[in-house]
Order: C-alpha cells, then structure tokens, then sequence
C-alpha cells in the first residue's frame, strides 16, 4: 500500500526504562516523559472521578491548563501531563468528593 | 416605565432585598434596582462568616437575630452552624481576646473560652501553637455566592418587580415624586431607599446628600477540594485571619486584608503583598494548608461610616428618601436590619432601634 | 531578582520569543517567561527528555531554531513558571512567577503577553470520558511525547488540525478509525485563494488528505461528533451529518474506537490580558474574543503589549512577525520613543496573517453547533453541571457569565472556567436572545494558576504580622 506519510514510529528512540508507581501498581515508563504519557500508554486512562458525580476522568487538554490529569506525589497536587516520569515516582490519584 | 412606584430600592443586595421583602408584605409595591446582578457587591463576594464572635457588643442583638434570619435561609443560601473558634497565639492576642469576647459574652452571645486541649479534640490539625480560644456554638458560615440567586428567586416569588444591570445616573423630584435614570429609562417613584452599600456616597451625591462612606476593600481567597481539615469557622483574636472549610471540601480564607481599589472603579484588586501573608497565617494556623492550591482571590467592599455603626433611617435633608448600610457585620446583620427598614418605612414600629444617619459621626451618640 | 527589567515577556512561543529575541537584540534587558520547559510554546513544543531520536518535522526544525536563538540571546527564560499575578500601583509592572515550588516576584518596565491559544470543544455527551482529548492537546501529545492517544481513533473537529492530527496519528504508527469534520469541502474550496498563498502548506495538506484517502481513511465531510459511549474509557463514537449551519440532521453513525480527538477551533487565551486591564472586544473571525491589540502589539494600557494568537488566532507565521513587531514597539516604548514599525515587516505580518485567518474561518461556530449539546450534557466539567442546571438557572433569571457562575459554581472548579465559560456565554446569549458580543467573558481573578499555599506563605515568620488598629468594639 502507499503511504505518503511514512510510519515513523520505529524511528523514534527513547530514553532507559524506569519505574513508578500509580497507587502503589508498577508503571512503566520512559524517563523523563510526562507521567500523564506514560500512565495512558500502560492502559490508566481513568485518573481520577469527578468530585461532584464520581464521574471517570482523564488527561484531557494535554497543555496543563484543564486540571483533568491532576496526580498527588507527596501530597502535593499537580497536572501529571507536565510531571516527568523519573525512577521510583509514588503517583497517587486523588480523591477529593464532598466531605 | 410610566408605572409609579411606592418606593424604589436601589441597590439589589441583602439589605435592599430584605427591606424590599418587608415592604411588600406589609403591601407596598417597591422596584428594586441594581447596577449589576442582584447580590454581587458585598453581598455576594464575602467570606461567608456568621460568627457572633467578630460582632460588636452594642449590635449583637441585631447579630443574634441576623443567624436565626439565615438558619431560616437555610439550605438555599449553604448555611452551616458548625460552630467556631477565635485562636490567640500571643499574650498580646489572648488579652485583646479575654478582654473582647467577655463583653461580647456579656452582651447576649453564648461565648466561652476552652482550653487548649478541648479546642485540639474539637480541631486536631490546628497548629499546637494556639496560646488561648473562644467558642461559640451559634456560629457558622452561609455561601455568599448564592446571594443573588437566592434574593431573585424570593423577589420572583414575590412579583416584585426588578432591574438589573441598571445603575441610576441620576434622580430628580417633582411635585413628591423621584424621577431616576437608568439606561433601561426612567423609573419614578414616591420614596426612595437607598442600599447600594460601598456606592452609598456617589449615590447619595445624586441628591446633593453628603455622606461619610467609605470603603474597605477585604480580600478572600478559596483552595481547590482538600480532604477533610476543619469542621469549624476558624478566626483570630485580631481579626487578620478567618478560615472555614466548605462540605465540598473548598477552603475559604479571609481577615480583612486590604487590595487596592475604590468602589467607582468596579472591582478592586487584590495585592500579593497582602494575600500572600493571609495565606502564610492561614498556613501557621492549619499547617496541613500548605499543599492546598489556591484557585481563586478577589476582593469585596466594605462600606463604613466614622463610627463603625450602621445607617439606619431617613435620609438627611430629603423627604420620603431613607437609606441603610454600612453595618458592621452586614452579612450576618443584613436579613434582619433590612426587616427592621421595611418595617420603619411601613410606618411600624422596629422591633430594635434603628441608627439614624443624621447624627454626628463624631460623637458617640450610638 | 530585585533589578527591573525593560521588558518581561510572557508566553515563549514563536511569537513571545520573538518578541524577547527581538527587544534584547535592540539592547533591552529582557525577561521571557514559559510554563514548559523549553521555548516553543504550543505549535513548536519540544520533545520531552525521554525522546532521545526522533524523525525531524517541520515544527521541530522551526522549534529547535527558535530554542537555539533564545539559547544564544541575552534573554533571560524562565522554564517551568507560571505567572499567577499581575499588579501595577505605579509605573512599574510586578509579576508573581511560580517557578517550581517558590513564588518570584518580578518588575519590569513593559509587558508583552503571548498566551496564545487553547482550544475551544464544543460539549457533547460523553466528552468527558478518559479517551477523549482535544485536537490540539492531542498534538500536544504528539510533539512532545510521540505517542497518539489510543490504538484506534476518532478525529473531530473543523479547520486544518483535523487532518493534521489524523496524518501525525498515522506518522507515529496509529490508526484512524475515521475522520468527522463538520466543514464541507466547499467550505475548503473557500479557504482556497489564502491557501494559494502558502504553496508549501498547501502542498502539505494535499498530502495528508491524499494519504488518508489511499489508506482508506473514511472522511466524513459536514459531520459532527454526537455522543461518545464507553463506561470508563472511550468505546464507542457517534457522530451525525450536519446541515450548512452545524446542526445535526442526519442519521447517527456509530464507530468503534478507543479514542477521540475532538475540537471546534482555537481561541485566544485572554485572562492574562484581562486581568492586566485590557479591554476586549467580540471578534469571531479571530475565534472569539480578543484584547484590543494593534498590528504593533500595543493595546490602551500603557506599557502593556499582546502578540500571536493570543491577539487572535493568525496561525504561526503570523505570530513570528507580530513578535518582532512587539519586540520593536515595546523597547521603542520603554526608550519613550515612538514607535517607527518596520513597513515591510507589517506587509508580512499582514500577508501571514491572511493564511491563518482563512483558517480560522472554517472554525467560526455557526448557529446549529450549539445543538450537538443535549440537556444532559456536562458543560462545566469541573463541577459536573449540565447544560440542563445552567438552562434553568439562567431561566431564573442569571443573565450574565458571572452570575451563572455564583448561583452554580460554574467556572469555580480548578479550570477556572477555560473550558465551559464560552459555551456558557453563548447559552445564555441564544436563550436571552442576545448577541454573543453582549455577553462577555467572566472577570478573572488572581492567581492565573493555581498556586499552591506554601509557595505563597514563603518564610512567613509570626512575628511579621502587622499590628492592626483594634477593631471596633
């Protein structure tokens, strides 16, 4: 078959395997992609439930900006599509429903 | 528009909403005028405390009676009467609150002082640096946010007739009728109330009535949702810190911390020279805050007149015009003084004294 | 970091670092400041740490030389920070910058914004699910990390980034269940004289398309995406063909698929602006609303300058030379010169600009867009409200963003309204019979990102605390 755009995929090298963990199961990931790369590609795409129906919820936006994507590492809440994935990372998903 | 009303209200908060309430009860028919939405000055943007703690000892009748207004309120405006306490982490603090909070104690409000250790059951992850606290079970929060939908849902209800988006450029009378403009067109009316809050003094100024008004400009800020911190209103012996976490688990964080602004500019700003050390002493009182996002600062105005009591009455030098506002703890006070308006304007008697704007700020005549 | 500079400029995309590149080369002391990173802003995003080789682009080469220039400038950047605030008690503008987990005050003489863009979805039921992301979040995904977002996707929306998006998925080894896009070829051949312009790019698009075809891609002209199914995860999407006005009036199609990329155009992102006083102004053909912004970047705030799609969505080309614009009349400024704009720069910047307006043009939502939105649909995804809750609360009688807003936390959540606030607008401007351009945006409020307490707290000390005058008693 024809292709006038190539599959590049082979030609992309990456970075050494590490490994973190998400809610203490092992994800593997390459080192310094984005956590929210690296949990998509190891099949985590519900991250979190909406806090006000429970609703599943996962990166969205990509850009930082739509707060879908938020982890906990350290108990400090962040957008995982701008964390970098580095050897040993505890990622936690949060839980913040009504009190 | 070519309708005569028996009074317009303008300024479409708590307090013009109320008065407006009591009047039609008692059979009138007032308009009720804002120049934005219903309820988004003081009114709307406020930390949301009910606390009987931070009233002043000659206006906690009214403050006793302004939490039974919003108990009544209740679900529809997020009241909560969780309770709360006022902390003193110096010697300084804990006088000031000794001193303070027995004469509020005294004058009505079911206020106690605990012991370090009872206030660390009640409040497990307030810092342990707490020198000295008051309690009282009466206090609590509503959400100030829900102000406007609630008072257009009530006004609705009652077919009061209401503007929004309609400020009054200017008022004129002839032959005992006020003739307001407003970009929707002109509104007359046989009496006026004015209630626009932080905008009291250019609105007077209509009427060539000089007011002494001004404005403070508090800030509050709100976290995203944190597990389960505080169950109570949290405040300080000086005032600088208020801090009370929603059932949705959202922070909010007060004290009276001055942005920059005037109310004829709109808004007012907030400073970082001044919400940063809100947060940094809402972060010593409740350390576990220090993760916590903060999503969103604003500020709200304040209005105030020389001596820290409200306006209450008749409107110096013009007949059948009234004004109310700049009541110390206008949120918790609002519901009732503007009961206590309607019922002055309806020719009754109020129930409590009233605070007539006539008299001289510089004396102590309150 | 108590020294002022010139000009701090915010946002290091083609546009912003041009801007910076171009007033340091002028001898300005210039500070650029990018949440990411490296420079490339969104367009030119670089690659993550983990991609050691990859294929070069035409983005990544114009990246990587942008990121070399900057390298090699006397700019000062700032990587990873995010300005939450925005202050000006006299002459001088003082930042708040998040860098890492302590907050950086900054001053600076003039300000040049270059927020550029964020995308505009229009809520369908199930947009919400884990699998859907936006079009251009998902060349996001694709720049930075090489990765597309599922085995077997969907690709919606109107403009260019549709077939962008489906020809980098099949780049980088994936699959295109199908492509939905409500524009009709018709409305393409509109967009033909501008793309006329700009052979390369023309030449490139064909390819794509071409490539789709070939590979038996199907391309569903004037469709729209309806509903996506699935209970945690994307399964299933459903999509309708649409009239000449975006409204739904076909049979639902469904397809299976394990992801979607969805979106209804860009719009600029202008809350940085906002809240630094600019006013906007209702401009659909430069995708929504806009800060009132000269050709050479200067806005009515004095000192305060906005360049690239932040100004309006002009594509690329047009945001490299409306930086050097920028660049020149914001150090002009500074030196209290008048500004003496390049005249051919300005024929550029307006030739560029005709490319990316046509564009954007096919983005322009139409009246029936709305209607892909069903009652039941999340609108505000943060606090989960449907367009049902925000319908009849604006029939009680909210009749503005903001007052939406406190009656029903709409625009509160952590997002701060960037991804409901514009649907919300146009709701209540179709149900109150107003014209979108009479219902503006929410005011913003400090900070521009969430910051967290200790950043902001620093090293209080209790004993720093300022003795107020008692309180009346």
């Amino acid at each position: 078959m024809i292709r006038l755009v190539p599959d590049q995929s082979r030609q992309v090298v990456r970075s050494e395997k590490v490994e973190i963990t998400f809610d203490g199961r092992p994800v593997q990931a390459y080192r310094g992609e984005s956590v929210a790369a690296a949990l998509l590609r190891a099949g985590h795409l519900r991250l979190r439930n909406a806090p006000v129906d429970g609703a599943p919820r996962g990166t969205f936006c990509c850009m930082g900006l739509c707060q879908e994507c938020v982890v906990k590492i350290e108990g400090s809440v962040t957008e995982s599509c701008r964390l970098a994935a580095e050897n040993g990372l505890a990622v936690a998903s949060i839980d913040c429903g009504p009190l | 528009m070519s309708d005569l009303f028996d009074i317009a209200v303008i300024g479409g908060g708590i307090m013009g909403c109320a008065a407006a309430l009591q009047m039609t009860s008692g059979g009138m028919k007032p308009v009720v005028l804002d120049q934005g939405d219903l309820g988004q000055g003081a009114s709307g943007v406020n930390a949301g405390t009910l606390s009987l703690q931070i009233k002043r000892v000659k206006l906690m009748p009214y403050a006793l009676k302004g939490h039974h207004e919003w108990e009544r309120m209740g679900e529809a405006v997020g009241f909560h009467k969780s309770g709360g306490y006022t902390l003193a982490f110096t010697e300084r603090e804990a006088n000031l609150l000794h001193e303070r909070q027995r004469l509020k104690a005294e004058a009505g409000a079911p206020i106690r002082f605990v012991s370090t250790s009872e206030l660390r059951s009640a409040e497990p992850n307030l810092t342990g640096k707490v020198l000295a606290a008051s309690y009282c079970p009466e206090d609590g929060y509503a959400n100030s946010s829900l102000t406007g939908q609630y008072f257009r849902g009530r006004l609705r209800a009652e077919e009061i007739p209401y503007r929004e988006r309609s400020p009054v450029t200017e008022i004129s009378r002839s032959e005992s009728v006020f003739h307001l403009s407003t970009p929707l067109g002109e509104i007359s009316a046989k009496r006026l109330l004015l209630a626009t809050g932080a905008w009291l003094k250019p609105v007077a100024a209509l009427l060539d009535v000089d007011l002494p008004v001004r404005a403070r400009i508090n800030t509050v800020s709100v976290t995203e949702r944190m597990p389960k911190l505080t169950s109570t209103v949290i405040g300080h012996a000086t005032g600088l810190l208020t801090m009370k976490q929603k059932t949705n688990g959202t922070v909010l964080i007060g004290g009276g911390w001055q942005g920059r602004g005037t109310p004829q500019e709109g808004r007012g700003e907030v400073t970082a020279a001044t919400v940063m050390p809100n947060l940094a002493l809402a972060q010593y009182a409740l350390p576990k805050l220090a993760k916590a996002r903060v999503l969103r600062s604003w500020t709200g105005f304040e209005a105030n007149v020389p001596d820290f009591y409200p306006l209450a009455g008749a409107l110096p030098g013009v007949p059948d015009a009234f004004v109310l506002g700049c009541v110390r703890g206008g949120y918790t006070i609002g519901p009732y003084i503007g009961k206590l308006m309607g019922d002055f304007i309806l020719g009754r008697e109020p129930e409590l004294p009233l605070f007539d704007p006539g008299r001289d700020f510089n004396e102590e005549t309150i | 970091m108590n020294a002022t500079y010139d000009i701090v400029v915010l946002g290091a995309g083609p546009a912003g670092a041009n801007a910076a590149l171009t007033a340091a080369k002028a001898g300005a002391s210039v500070a650029l400041i990018d949440e990411g990173t490296q420079p490339g802003g969104q367009v030119w995003r670089p690659k993550s740490a983990a991609i050691v080789e990859a294929p070069v682009t035409p983005e990544s080469r114009s990246g990587d030389a942008l990121r070399k220039s900057v390298a090699g400038s006397g700019v000062t950047l700032m990587p990873g920070a995010r300005l939450w605030q925005i202050e000006r008690p006299e002459t001088v503008w003082e930042l708040q910058v998040l860098a890492g987990e302590r907050n950086v005050p900054l001053r600076s003489k003039a300000l040049v914004l270059a927020t550029g863009a964020r995308e505009y979805v229009q809520p369908v039921p199930g947009w919400t699910l884990p699998g859907v992301v936006g079009l251009a979040g998902a060349t996001a995904l694709f720049k930075q990390e090489l990765m597309v977002s599922g085995t077997n996707t969907v690709v919606s929306g109107t403009g260019p980034l549709v077939f962008y998006v489906a020809s980098e998925i099949r780049r980088l080894g994936g699959t295109v269940a199908a492509i939905v896009t409500p524009n009709s070829r018709r409305d393409w051949l509109g967009a033909f004289p501008a793309m006329l312009q700009r052979p390369d790019l023309l030449a490139r698009g064909a390819r794509w398309i071409t490539d789709l075809m070939l590979a038996g891609v199907p391309v569903h002209w004037r469709h729209a995406v309806t509903s996506v199914t699935g209970s945690d995860r994307v399964t299933e999407v459903c999509f309708r063909k649409v009239g000449a006005n975006w409204s739904p009036d076909g049979a639902e199609q469904m397809v299976k698929a394990d992801s979607l990329c969805l979106g209804n155009g860009l719009i600029p992102a202008i809350e940085t602006a906002q809240l630094a006083g600019v006013p906007v102004r209702h401009a659909p053909e430069l995708g929504s609303w806009v800060p009132e912004t000269n050709e050479d970047g200067s806005t009515p705030v004095p000192g305060l300058f906005v360049c690239g799609d932040g100004a309006g969505i002009r594509g690329v080309a047009a945001a490299e030379v409306h930086g050097k614009l920028t660049g020149n009349a914001a150090v002009s400024w500074v030196a209290g010169r008048n500004p003496k704009p390049d005249a051919k720069l300005v024929d550029v910047y307006r030739k560029s600009a005709r490319f990316g307006l046509a564009m954007t043009a096919l983005s322009i939502p139409r009246s029936g867009l709305q209607a892909l939105t069903t009652s039941e649909t999340v609108v505000c995804r943060c606090e989960s409200l449907t367009q049902k809750a925000i319908r009849d609360e604006i029939a009680s009688g909210a009749g503005s963003t903001n007052a939406v807003k406190s009656g029903l936390r709409c625009g509160m959540g952590p997002c701060g309204g960037k991804y409901c606030q514009t649907a919300v607008a146009r709701m209540i401007a179709a149900i109150d019979g107003r014209a979108d351009a009479e219902i503006s945006p929410p005011t913003p409020r400090p900070p521009l990102r969430p910051v967290p307490v200790s950043a902001l707290a620093g090293d209080f000390d209790y004993g720093d605390l300022p003795i107020p005058k008692p309180a009346p008693l």
